[in-house]
């Protein structure tokens, strides 16, 4: 915080600012969901309304985002590492998406065991994964996976579709590509790049979390993949 | 979750009463409908954290959803801290914070209160449903526990976690948390230990690392438990609890500079904990750091506003380290400091308009008034305060304050008297005792304390090293600044004494000594340093008789 007032710090206007902002877009979300209620069947398929709500989530994963790369900058991010149920966190994601997806008629398939248990900062964990879903709409054909387990010694997630996949430049070193963020190139590079720090910021020991982006898996799609320790 | 459990959801949800408190009317409408459709009949919906205080006292909610930023008023951590300080809320219950603040502060600020869960906004149908649905399974799973955590049956609650955790529960970190922190509440240090470290093997886990470190504390093994709230900062540098545990362990060890030192860093990364602040303006007093204690006590009283922790305490605190802090300052400093002090005085007795706030606030501004050689405003604010205070039944912290205001008005005499008194009436309470004993011992100004402090200090290493003449020249210094310390004046009698073993004195010498036990004859019978006054007066006699006779 600053001392002088004539000098507002940035992160305080940024912050409150977005929480005026999610405040609207949390009703925004609401009054779709209503509307979409009552509207007749064609116009519901016609996917209006789930584009509407397409963007909204894509304002709110950016606000999110945002936010968290300014405080990386300025070292302000810290993690909180809880113990969650990975399958109950999965289908709260998931359930963001369910009128969007519906909407395309893309389906959705979680695989993860009942009582999985992960050690991870829930907000930001979110963030990345409904970042890539947010992706995964626009570039699947009409599957996407959402998929978690551990491999002894990590929690996987694993997001993966049937679309075109990745251009591979991408897959080859998700870490490399975020020197030079390029803005014209859509919001994809900043997602990652928050991604990639986050799984940094998680440390268990000697070990970090990481993220991997590949191509075919199980969908024979673009494969996105963050391990955390 | 499982499909059955799932199935059985709705007749939960009918059973269930709800609050939902939120500032803005239609973002409580639109979760109320929501929940309706969950199945749920009983929802009350609060716009501000004053009316939801107010309604959990009247009906029990299973379930309380709070904004976090409610406008003017108090915030959703607020609500969530005067619920659990006035026990207004049953372990059974679940508080879910529903909050798009994202600054670091505020997180922080809230995890330390520990809600049930977060819920963050946007809020859509379907997401409320998962994640309400994982809350409720749970509360319902772990119900028969916490029936008994609210009943206070410990031994009950911890054979019911054992039988989850047996019985591999989906909830079984949560049970061996529970159990733990069980352990070490009725005193099974060994239990908990053996739990937390057993955690520990398989996994950092930063609640069983603070809980191995508070089992530490409990049996007094300070260095190790120090070790351990190291451990969790550098694993966690936002880990608030491990700093003010790490503070308790260093003050417990004596070393109070460090305490303070860790628990502002506390302050920094979550400054809204209004206890911590206080806890860190006391600690700056003990170790007289003027602007820290004037610090703290600011935030004190700026962070309590709202909150269960306002109190009048809080602005007189403010006000006695700015009454300390114009003694003795540069001039334009010190007004500045007076015109503050008077400020905040006028700021408690408006807000909280008692006679002891008042004569307490009255005696602080007569000291002010006179640290800036006002004497008529001081004199008109000691009769004020006079007008307010029976001597004879008067409570301690007021008569401290009376007392030191006295020896601020050079009424030595007096308020040697009004100590003595309070000293027999509260001979029980060592806790006043000792604060009694700290103001007989040196009623003068914090800067001539902290001199002659340092002075003892110094003579006591002399002395150790065998330097006497440069002990007692020392001692001397020190008496020059605080002529009254008992300690002090002892420290000097018996140095003086030891140095005449190998000569022998000068009766007229020995008799001199008397001058520095006199300078101690004020303390009562209850001071710590009484029993010393009396065996050194005795051996002074013996010598002074024996080179009499001889």
């Amino acid at each position: 915080m600053t001392e002088d007032p004539s000098k507002p710090d940035f992160s305080m206007v940024m912050a409150s600012s977005v929480h005026d902002m999610k405040n609207s877009l949390s009703m925004l979300l609401h009054s779709l969901e209503l509307i979409s209620d009552e509207l007749p069947e064609e116009m519901k398929k016609s996917g209006k309304v789930a584009t509407l709500q397409y963007e909204a989530e894509r304002v709110n994963n950016d606000l999110i985002q945002l936010l968290g790369v300014y405080r990386l900058e300025n070292d302000k991010l810290s993690v909180h590492i809880d113990e969650h149920y990975i399958r109950d966190f999965l289908e709260e994601q998931a359930a963001r998406y369910e009128v969007l997806l519906n909407s395309r008629s893309i389906s959705l398939i979680i695989e993860c065991e009942d009582d999985l248990v992960g050690y991870f900062d829930r907000d930001m964990t979110a963030g990345i994964i409904n970042n890539t879903l947010t992706n995964a709409a626009r570039y699947t054909r009409d599957k996407i996976k959402l998929k978690a387990y551990h491999d002894g010694r990590h929690t996987v997630f694993e997001i993966s579709d049937n679309g075109a996949g990745y251009p591979a430049s991408m897959c080859n070193a998700p870490g490399q590509i975020f020197k030079g963020i390029d803005f014209e190139s859509g919001s994809t590079s900043l997602g990652l790049y928050f991604a990639y720090q986050v799984a940094k910021l998680h440390k268990q020991g000697d070990e970090t979390g990481s993220i991997e982006l590949e191509n075919g898996g199980d969908l024979g799609g673009g494969v996105f993949r963050i391990r955390l320790p | 979750m499982n499909i059955k459990e799932t199935v059985a959801l709705p007749k939960t949800y009918k059973k269930l009463k709800f609050l939902i408190v939120d500032d803005f009317e239609s973002f409580r409408i639109s979760v109320k409908q929501m929940l309706r459709s969950f199945g749920v009949e009983h929802i009350d919906v609060s716009g501000n954290g004053k009316d939801a205080v107010q309604k959990c006292t009247f009906e029990r909610y299973d379930i309380v959803l709070c904004d976090h930023n409610m406008g003017d008023g108090q915030t959703g951590q607020q609500v969530l801290e005067e619920l659990r300080f006035h026990k207004r809320l049953k372990r059974t219950s679940l508080f879910i914070l529903v909050t798009a603040e994202t600054s670091k502060e505020v997180v922080i600020g809230t995890k330390e209160c520990q809600p049930d869960g977060y819920i963050a906004k946007p809020i859509t149908k379907a997401v409320l449903q998962k994640r309400m649905d994982a809350l409720i399974l749970q509360r319902q799973a772990l119900l028969p526990i916490n029936k008994e955590l609210d009943l206070e049956n410990y031994p009950k609650a911890i054979t019911l976690c054992t039988q989850e955790i047996n019985k591999g529960s989906r909830y079984k970190s949560w049970c061996h948390k529970t159990l733990a922190h069980l352990y070490y509440l009725t005193g099974d240090y060994q239990h908990a230990q053996k739990l937390y470290e057993d955690i520990l093997s398989k996994r950092e886990i930063a609640w069983a690392r603070l809980g191995l470190g508070k089992v530490q504390m409990a049996q007094q093994q300070y260095s190790e438990a120090i070790e351990q709230f190291k451990t969790l900062i550098n694993n966690n540098k936002d880990y608030v609890e491990a700093y003010d545990y790490l503070s308790e362990a260093y003050e417990k060890t004596g070393k109070r500079k460090e305490a303070q030192i860790i628990l502002k860093q506390a302050t920094s990364i979550s400054p809204l904990a209004v206890p911590r602040q206080q806890h860190l303006g006391e600690l700056c007093t003990m170790n007289q750091d003027l602007e820290g204690a004037i610090s703290a006590y600011k935030a004190t009283v700026k962070y309590a506003n709202h909150s269960v922790h306002d109190s009048a305490d809080n602005y007189l605190n403010l006000g006695r380290s700015l009454s300390d802090g114009c003694e003795g300052s540069e001039p334009e400093k010190a007004k500045e400091y007076a015109e503050e002090a008077i400020n905040t005085l006028d700021k408690a007795t408006k807000k909280y308009n008692r006679n002891d706030v008042r004569a307490s606030a009255s005696l602080i501004e007569t000291r002010v008034h006179q640290n800036q050689n006002d004497e008529n405003a001081a004199k008109a604010a000691f009769a004020v305060a006079e007008s307010l205070i029976d001597e004879s039944s008067i409570d301690a912290s007021t008569g401290i304050e009376f007392a030191k205001t006295l020896y601020r008005l050079d009424k030595t005499d007096r308020a040697e008297r009004v100590l003595h008194s309070l000293a027999q009436r509260f001979e029980d309470d060592p806790d006043i005792l000792s604060s009694i004993e700290e103001l007989l011992d040196e009623p003068v100004s914090l800067r001539q304390k902290m001199k002659a402090r340092e002075l003892n200090k110094q003579g006591i290493s002399y002395f150790e090293e065998g330097f006497l003449t440069k002990a007692i020249d020392t001692f001397k210094d020190a008496l020059k600044e605080a002529p009254k310390h008992p300690a002090l004046n002892l420290n000097l009698v018996q140095v003086v004494l030891k140095s005449f073993e190998n000569t022998t004195p000068e009766r007229e010498e020995v008799e001199g000594l008397n001058q520095y036990l006199n300078n101690v004859k004020h303390i009562p019978s209850q001071h710590r340093q009484y029993k010393r006054l009396t065996s050194l007066a005795k051996k002074v006699d013996s010598l002074a008789n024996s080179l009499k006779t001889g």
